[in-house]
């Protein structure tokens, strides 16, 4: 910070003898204004001109940034491509650049370990929850923001204070519900667990953006006849569409990435595990290389990582249009 | 649309949210029930099973419903009943806390910011004052020293001491607590940093770099995985080590010192957090009026001068509640603290380990110790907080909320 300060500060007054000196010439520019617009603007542009040390030092910064965010995921995909013995490089430039690069841990990764069917699982398991969610939460969304009924407000408050219990204490009560309706070890029995946990946040969030929707297009459709089922099928749900696809995407990602509950709730066989459970077991087994992993962690993190990055500037706008304040 | 009423308005509203309302029934408001229920037994790896003729087990355990009959497991052991006398399992979690002595030690720790509470005010009052006979650097400075003088006067490490000495669930908020208070910090300065770098305007590559930096963002997603890579850097034979070896260093073993294990789950933690805090507080920034900076400008104001007078006040509002809700996140963080530390490094069996925040602690305590009871006690406790918090911060948003419009 104090680095960054001093040659600001030289810029700051280098520019202010600028203007002083601008505005030490005289009267020409109030004698036409258009020209002194003319001039104030290039002197504006002239002042955001960065002096040469303050821009390398941004860069710099710029670049550590880059490194620290990215190097994480830079450097599973670099152990990906090592082979099996070899996971540790005692070289400086191995460790940045790809120096070697074999699928051997992909080829293992796909065709010998159950890592397919632990991605399909996830990716039932997600897509199911994401499916049940929306059909579940969007009616409750829009009779919460445009019904008034007895305890409404009391509805509100109980789900903020339903979703600071938090879940990896209510884990025991929810495997045992589960034990007893047969659901504990299967899929359905997480989905079930997942729908009901992402409820809450789908509720909120969905009512958040019908509240910014105008009520005046259903007021209208209410005067030529339409009953509460068809100004929200018909007015309200298409209007909500980029409400709705944000929502999705993140009960999706709540589902792909959740691991606690998923741990819980199916611990055992392998083929029925998610995605992230079976890869922390791998992580964590000491018999199998850790290259392994690592090809499988690529595979789960770069589809995420591209879509989240692709859709982003949705998602940002989004949540403050659904505005999930607090 | 609230003309219509009777039997037909209740069908139709119960039509909408009844999907809902039934769901958050059977998941998440039976849990609370139940878990506030076992807080009053004595359940635990000895007393596992219900006894369904006892009668509010026979109602909240499912295995005890006739339709679910087939599925109750048949165990050993006697079955759990409630506990004698009935606040037994709170009473063993916080009870030590609430004693003469420890609470002493706690307003002795509350003391010493005492200066820095007041000092608040007072430069506030000064700013006011065009002719300002002391700075209000100069204030803050003070009532730091002072801080500082009176933990020392009044021997605040044996007060912290003697806390962390009242009971597992006393120490383990005590560090969850202070991972908090390190993590937003850092959060806040990173995403600050970060946010003024994006907002220059010629920076070159400004849009690569804005794409670039939200990248953990999108990792957080599968965070367990990224967790995994941070244990992998800083494990015995790891990445970390690697490099201080290539340069002649020797390393260390990170995950089994509890000061640096400290540092990797913090370290983890802004990794994953900072972008957020990016991209909110780059947006606020984008909404600040240039004026602004063009009359501090004119008036001679320093880059630190703008940024302490114009910016942060300005940002105050966008900020606020994302303090609040990380806040809040950050004292539930379970999964990378798991991952990386698992708790540890153990300090000695059956007390929790140097890294052990809330979650993890009772993660622990349940599904190893099975100490179910205590545990419930523990969820109800913890939950009462966050409820506390939650609303608090509600509040506050509100308020914000009000001056930004």
């Amino acid at each position: 910070m104090s680095r960054q300060t001093k040659p600001t500060v030289t810029t700051v007054s280098r520019q202010q003898r600028k203007k002083e000196e601008e505005l030490s010439q005289p009267a020409p520019q109030a004698a036409h204004p258009e020209r002194f617009l003319g001039e104030k603007k290039s002197s504006s542009a002239a002042r955001r001109k960065t002096k040469p040390i303050t821009r390398v030092f941004q860069l710099v910064v710029a670049i550590l940034a880059t490194l620290f965010a990215v190097y994480p995921v830079w450097f599973v995909i670099l152990a990906s491509g090592r082979g099996s013995g070899r996971l540790l490089t005692f070289n400086l430039a191995g460790m940045f650049i790809p120096l070697e690069w074999t699928f051997e841990n992909y080829q293992i990764m796909l065709f010998q370990e159950p890592l397919l069917t632990w991605m399909r699982n996830s990716l039932m398991v997600a897509g199911l929850t994401t499916i049940a969610c929306l059909c579940i939460a969007t009616s409750a969304a829009f009779a919460f923001s445009r019904m008034r009924f007895y305890g409404r407000e009391w509805g509100l408050v109980l789900f903020l204070a339903i979703q600071s219990f938090p879940g990896v204490l209510s884990l025991v009560p929810v495997a045992q519900l589960l034990t007893a309706i047969g659901g504990y070890g299967k899929l359905w029995g997480l989905i079930m667990a997942y729908t009901s946990g992402t409820l809450i946040f789908c509720t909120m969030n969905l009512k958040g953006y019908f509240d910014t929707i105008p009520i005046d297009l259903e007021e209208a459709a209410m005067i030529d006849g339409c009953g509460p089922v068809q100004s929200f099928l018909l007015i309200a749900l298409p209007l909500a569409r980029p409400a709705l696809a944000v929502t999705a995407l993140f009960a999706f990602m709540v589902g792909w990435g959740e691991y606690v509950l998923a741990s819980v709730l199916i611990p055992a066989p392998p083929t029925r595990l998610t995605a992230m459970v079976g890869l922390y077991k791998m992580a964590n087994d000491i018999n199998i290389p850790w290259g392994h992993f690592a090809a499988g962690a690529v595979m789960i993190i770069i589809p995420t990582l591209l879509v989240f990055l692709y859709l982003q500037r949705y998602l940002e706008g989004g949540l403050t249009l659904g505005g999930v304040k607090g | 649309m609230a003309q219509w009423k009777g039997w037909r308005k209740v069908l139709t509203v119960l039509a909408f949210i009844g999907p809902t309302l039934i769901g958050i029934l059977i998941f998440s408001i039976y849990p609370i029930l139940f878990n506030t229920y076992i807080s009053l037994t004595n359940r635990n790896k000895f007393h596992p099973n219900p006894d369904c003729s006892v009668g509010l087990t026979g109602i909240l355990e499912p295995t005890c419903w006739a339709v679910f009959r087939e599925h109750a497991s048949a165990g050993i052991g006697e079955p759990y009943r409630l506990k004698e006398p009935l606040f037994g399992n709170y009473a063993d979690l916080i009870g030590q806390f609430f004693t003469g002595p420890v609470l002493l030690a706690l307003a002795k720790i509350l003391a010493c910011f005492v200066p820095l509470i007041i000092a608040g005010p007072i430069n506030k009052r000064l700013d006011r004052q065009l002719d300002r006979a002391v700075q209000p650097r100069m204030v803050t400075l003070t009532a730091i020293v002072l801080g500082i003088l009176l933990a020392f006067a009044l021997n605040v490490k044996d007060a912290i001491a003697l806390i962390t000495g009242s009971g597992d669930f006393i120490v383990v908020n005590f560090s969850t607590i202070l991972y908090v208070l390190i993590c937003i910090p850092l959060f806040f300065v990173v995403g600050l940093g970060l946010a003024l770098l994006l907002n220059v305007p010629d920076l070159p590559g400004r849009a690569f770099f804005r794409v670039i930096l939200i990248v953990p963002w999108a990792a957080s997603n599968v965070a367990i995985m990224i967790a995994l890579v941070w244990k992998f850097f800083f494990q015995e034979q790891g990445t970390i080590n690697q490099l201080l070896a290539l340069i002649g260093l020797t390393g260390r073993s990170w995950l089994q010192e509890p000061a640096t294990a400290w540092f990797v789950i913090v370290l983890a933690n802004v990794w994953m957090s900072y972008p957020f805090f990016m991209v909110t507080i780059l947006g606020a920034l984008q909404s600040i009026p240039v004026e602004l900076y063009e009359a501090a400008e004119v008036d001679g104001a320093s880059w630190w001068q703008r940024l302490m007078s114009i910016t942060l006040p300005l940002l105050r509002p966008a900020i606020i509640p994302i303090i609040v809700l990380s806040s809040i996140t950050t004292f539930q963080m379970f999964g990378t603290v798991w991952a990386i530390t698992g708790g540890g490094p153990s300090r000695g069996a059956g007390t929790p380990g140097a890294t052990d925040l809330v979650m993890t602690y009772a993660y622990k305590q349940v599904f190893q110790t099975q100490a179910y009871a205590r545990m419930g006690a523990f969820a109800i406790i913890i939950f009462i907080m966050l409820f506390a918090a939650i609303l608090y911060s509600l509040r506050i948003s509100r308020i914000t909320k009000g001056a930004y419009e």
